[in-house]
């Protein structure tokens, strides 16, 4: 392959994760969670991670974001603008974290802080990693609030968590996300917790972000339905092991493994195509 | 606001109603009276005493001018104190129960919830271990207890200290009595504060702030704080009721002329209005509190509707 074109390849990486492997300390010896897994996302795609409960997604990427529980710890590489996130000071990958990731968690109802205003939980992001004033921060608010399809008043800014809805606390999230304008943002199950009608307008929105905003996007889900919509690349993982990496029409389509095979074989057949 | 206030006043009313002819009858059911001695008066002059404090009459009638007179203000005069209404008597004793009470409530809720933030974000660490060893005897140990081995301590053994005396509330005088007192809640205010400030750090919303790569004293600032502080607001009631009962006895033990003394001097004479009088003032104060925290509560927690 000549040089330039693998560059070229290169470039259009945005976290490339090598032999990643994550444990636990629990009171019956190590658990070891996450097998020596290997992938990357590219710019303005979407890569699904499907696979059974307790499979290792989840924790997975809270490894690469430093959110693993005090128990856990993780060992290998995760490459993010030259940077090993896995091996990075705490201070080196909180200058990532909210900035450039963006993390969107399964249950919206209690991922807001219930004290604080809208406005503010949106706010003190950018006034944290951008240094601006809250009025800025404020009208920066406003405008992801659009991207995101609230009705971008001061109603939703002044209100606190409790007083919305579980689809607009979700596009809350979504739009703390997009703040600081990532470049890559995780989504883990973000839709799970909603109805078939919210988690479609969601499914939308990321699907824009992508589009549109040119974001690396990682969409974990059971739901193969919802993998197949969204995403161009799939990783299928059991066990703590990936089982199959490629793109999605094709591993969909045509399966390797007896697992995805097995999967698929789940999915009632007025779904997909 | 403002009707909610309305409303709490209007209801503390019956309480306050409830427990006034509780202490009432409670006082008269026990046996004997103000004016029993080892040596019996002669009757007329009994007759004539009893009749002055209106004890001739029936009880359900007593009670009634009673209740007359506290729509006044009126406490009525003391049975045993001469010459000194119950009014008297509870406004001399209030500046050192109050300044007593005050400054344990205020050290305990500070030092408590600041020893247990720092034992819950350092949690299973030295400083944890013992913040909550230390604080398990702090529980265990009552406060009467305490205050003999501290004054022990402090005044006969180092002799820094005064053993007791209100000495016009000279801050030497007071240390004493309001270490004894506010140890115990100091010990129970820590053990929660360290509980809820770990639920909060596990909750989702925690997960939130540091996924938006705020540093830790930001989030303990702005999101844990306002959040694990909530039941230590609920608990200052039951605080404040701990230090009120704390505080008889430990005015005994320092010699402190507060009001509590004259609750347990009241007692133990059948003085019914000076013990009627102290129990309304304490429940007064209680309900007072209770609406105070539910306040706060609104105040710290935007769920809370008032
Ligand atoms: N703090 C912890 N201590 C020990 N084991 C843990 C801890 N957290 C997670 N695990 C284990 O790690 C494994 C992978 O969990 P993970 O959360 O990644 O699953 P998942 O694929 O996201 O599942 P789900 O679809 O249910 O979210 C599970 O077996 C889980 O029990
Ligand atoms: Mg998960």
């Amino acid at each position: 392959m000549p040089l330039t074109q693998k560059n070229i390849k290169n470039n259009n990486l945005l976290l490339d994760i090598h032999d990643l492997n994550v444990f636990f300390n629990t009171p019956e010896g190590i658990s070891h969670v996450v097998k020596d897994v290997n992938f990357n996302i590219k710019k303005g795609t979407c890569l699904g991670v499907v696979g059974e409960s307790g499979s290792g997604k989840t924790q997975t990427f809270f490894s690469i974001t430093g959110l693993l529980a005090n128990n856990g710890y993780a060992e290998g590489e995760a490459f993010f603008k030259n940077t090993n996130l896995i091996t990075c000071s705490n201070e080196e990958r909180r200058g990532f974290l909210g900035k450039s990731i963006g993390f969107i968690f399964q249950d919206p109802m209690t991922s807001l802080t219930p004290h604080l205003k809208i406005g503010d939980q949106l706010a003190e992001i950018a006034i944290y990693h951008k240094k601006i004033n809250k009025k800025k921060a404020l009208e920066r608010a406003i405008e992801v609030m659009d991207i995101v399809k609230l009705p971008s008043n001061r109603d939703i800014i002044n209100s606190y968590p409790h007083e919305l809805s579980g689809g607009m606390k979700q596009r809350i999230m979504i739009a703390i996300s997009l703040m600081c304008e990532p470049d890559l943002i995780i989504a883990d199950e973000p839709t799970t917790a909603l109805d078939v009608t919210t988690q479609a307008e969601i499914l939308n929105i990321f699907n824009d972000l992508k589009n549109n905003l040119n974001i690396g996007l990682v969409l974990i889900s059971h739901n193969i339905g919802v993998i197949a919509e969204t995403s161009n690349e799939v990783l299928v993982m059991k066990d703590g092991e990936i089982l199959e990496n490629g793109e999605t029409s094709k591993v969909l389509t045509k399966p390797e493994n007896k697992y995805t095979q097995h999967l698929l074989s789940c999915i009632p057949p007025w779904i997909g195509n | 606001m403002i009707k909610f206030i309305t409303k709490r006043i209007l209801i503390a009313i019956p309480t306050l109603l409830i427990i006034v002819a509780f202490s009432f009858f409670m006082m008269r059911i026990a046996p004997g009276g103000p004016f029993t001695n080892e040596r019996a008066l002669p009757p007329e002059i009994e007759n004539n005493i009893k009749a002055a404090y209106n004890l001739d009459k029936p009880v359900y009638e007593q009670f009634y001018i009673y209740i007359k007179n506290l729509t006044k203000g009126d406490f009525g005069p003391s049975f045993k104190y001469k010459d000194f209404s119950v009014k008297e008597l509870i406004l001399n004793g209030l500046p050192v129960s109050v300044t007593l009470g005050l400054s344990s409530i205020i050290i305990s809720l500070f030092i408590g919830s600041l020893l247990g933030i720092i034992a819950a974000i350092n949690r299973n660490t030295i400083f944890d271990y013992s913040v909550m060893g230390v604080s398990l005897l702090g529980i265990c140990v009552p406060s009467f207890v305490m205050a003999p081995l501290l004054s022990l301590f402090f005044s006969l053994y180092l002799g820094i200290l005064p053993t007791s005396g209100w000495n016009n509330g000279n801050i030497m005088n007071l240390i004493l009595p309001i270490t004894a007192l506010s140890l115990p809640q100091i010990a129970v205010i820590s053990r929660m504060m360290r509980a809820s400030t770990i639920e909060i750090l596990n909750s989702n919303f925690i997960r939130t702030a540091k996924s938006k790569g705020l540093n830790s004293s930001y989030i303990i600032r702005k999101h844990v704080i306002r959040a694990s502080i909530l039941p230590i607001i609920e608990y200052l009631a039951p605080a404040s009721a701990g230090l009120m009962t704390g505080s008889i006895i430990i005015e005994q033990i320092f010699g402190l002329p507060g009001i509590g003394r004259y609750f347990v001097v009241g007692a133990l004479q059948r003085d019914y209005t000076l013990v009627s009088g102290v129990l309304i003032l304490y429940a007064s104060l209680l309900i007072f509190l209770i609406l105070i925290t539910d306040i706060i509560r609104a105040i710290l927690d935007p769920r809370v509707k008032i």
